[in-house]
């Protein structure tokens, strides 16, 4: 490596403040990503911000100064700089392509060479998904084919609703050339569970109980979307009481929704003698009109 | 690869003010849905030219946007000049 003073054209005797506008005033001739088509602009920014470093450092610059260290080993470690993507697929995303479209517009030969549609965007893609409600409820990750044989992961934040659209920016078709790609637009299908329901955030189930857990009252295992959880059944309940279990409805980031669970009371499906011999000879303590309101 | 918001902080070293600001001014464009945003490897390294305009290069915040424009018109126009070359082979054979 040579001098790092005679890199940055500065004198020995610089001060930090002359070291700095010259390191400056070169990496703005050479940064590699300024010089985008010049081959030697990297080795020669690493070599400008490898004899920086050194003199811009008081301890390093003293020690080189007093000859204890050499400039070796002052280079920057190799690094991709932007350049190296914008050339290819994954830089399209910041095309502008106002550089050259006054010429397309006023030359002939120029714009049939580059094409009338060239900066044309790629059509949007659709697609549709199909998710269990268990998945909209906890988020998922999906991997989707697309028609053109490609395949994306793709995140599904908890909550998504059923026709729900997800936009992904530049996931569509490529452009017929120049132009960005399209969107891919990814149609969300909701499949109905066997017991959950859906309302916003929150879930509603119904949940069988027995005539004893309901009068009685218990403590019963009760499904939600992350697994089970034991349920107390607070004595006396009846057919559509709602119990809420905060937190364990649609797992959306810092504010989940609430399962609300709807109590049923269900009698034995067989016929129970002792049930039947009990309420024969029962008489409620107060006899109350459960009908009341319906009559007249 | 793919990022998300996190590892692309952690990859640039910038906060999350930072990051809001330059997806603000189209700096950068995460692509992904809205509340989850994917940063590829492009995204990183842009992020680091960022870091080197302001840095090294002494470029105040107001250039740096003006400089990010210039640049991806200039790879604009080479990939136009590329198709443009590949072109004029294709008519040479």
């Amino acid at each position: 490596m040579i001098e790092p003073y005679e890199i940055l054209g500065v004198a020995k005797s610089a001060t930090d403040d002359e070291v700095r506008k010259a390191y400056r005033r070169l990496a703005r001739k050479h940064h590699p990503d300024v010089n985008p088509g010049s081959k030697d602009a990297e080795a020669k920014f690493r070599e400008i911000s490898g004899a920086y470093d050194l003199l811009s450092d008081p301890e390093k610059r003293r020690r080189f100064d007093a000859g204890e260290i050499d400039a070796s080993g002052a280079e920057r470690p190799q690094q991709r700089y932007y350049r190296d993507f914008a050339a290819g697929e994954s830089g399209r995303g910041y095309g502008v392509g106002s550089g050259y479209a006054d010429f397309a517009d006023t030359d002939e030969l120029l714009a049939e060479l580059l094409g009338r549609g060239r900066r044309a965007r790629g059509a949007d893609l659709q697609v549709q998904l199909g998710l269990d409600m268990l998945e909209s409820i906890s988020g998922v990750t999906r991997q989707l084919a697309l028609p053109n044989g490609s395949t994306i992961n793709l995140t599904i934040p908890a909550g998504v609703e059923d026709g729900e659209v997800l936009r992904l920016k530049g996931k569509g078709v490529a452009a017929p050339s120049e132009g960005p790609p399209g969107d891919l637009l990814v149609q969300i299908a909701i499949r109905p569970h066997r017991f959950f329901r859906r309302e916003g955030d929150d879930v509603l189930l119904e949940l069988p109980v027995t005539l004893k857990e309901a009068a009685l009252g218990a403590k019963v295992r009760v499904p939600v979307p992350s697994g089970a959880v034991m349920l107390s059944v607070p004595k006396g309940s009846n057919t559509g009481a709602v119990l809420r279990l905060k937190g364990k409805g649609v797992a959306r980031p810092g504010a989940p929704g609430d399962l609300l669970v709807t109590l049923k009371v269900v009698l034995p499906k067989e016929p129970d003698p002792a049930l039947d011999s009990f309420l024969k000879g029962w008489t409620p303590q107060n006899s109350e009109n459960v009908r009341k309101e319906y009559e007249s | 690869m793919i990022f998300s918001h996190l590892e692309f902080m952690s990859r640039a070293g910038i906060d999350q003010q930072t990051l809001d600001v330059w997806i603000e001014e189209e700096w950068v464009v995460p692509q992904g849905a809205l509340e989850l945003p994917e940063f590829t490897e492009a995204d990183v390294a842009r992020a680091r030219l960022i870091l080197d305009l302001m840095r090294d290069l002494g470029v105040n915040a107001e250039g740096v946007g003006v400089a990010l424009h210039l640049i991806d018109q200039v790879h604009d126009m080479r990939q136009v000049l590329a198709a443009l070359i590949d072109q004029m082979r294709l008519s040479r054979d």
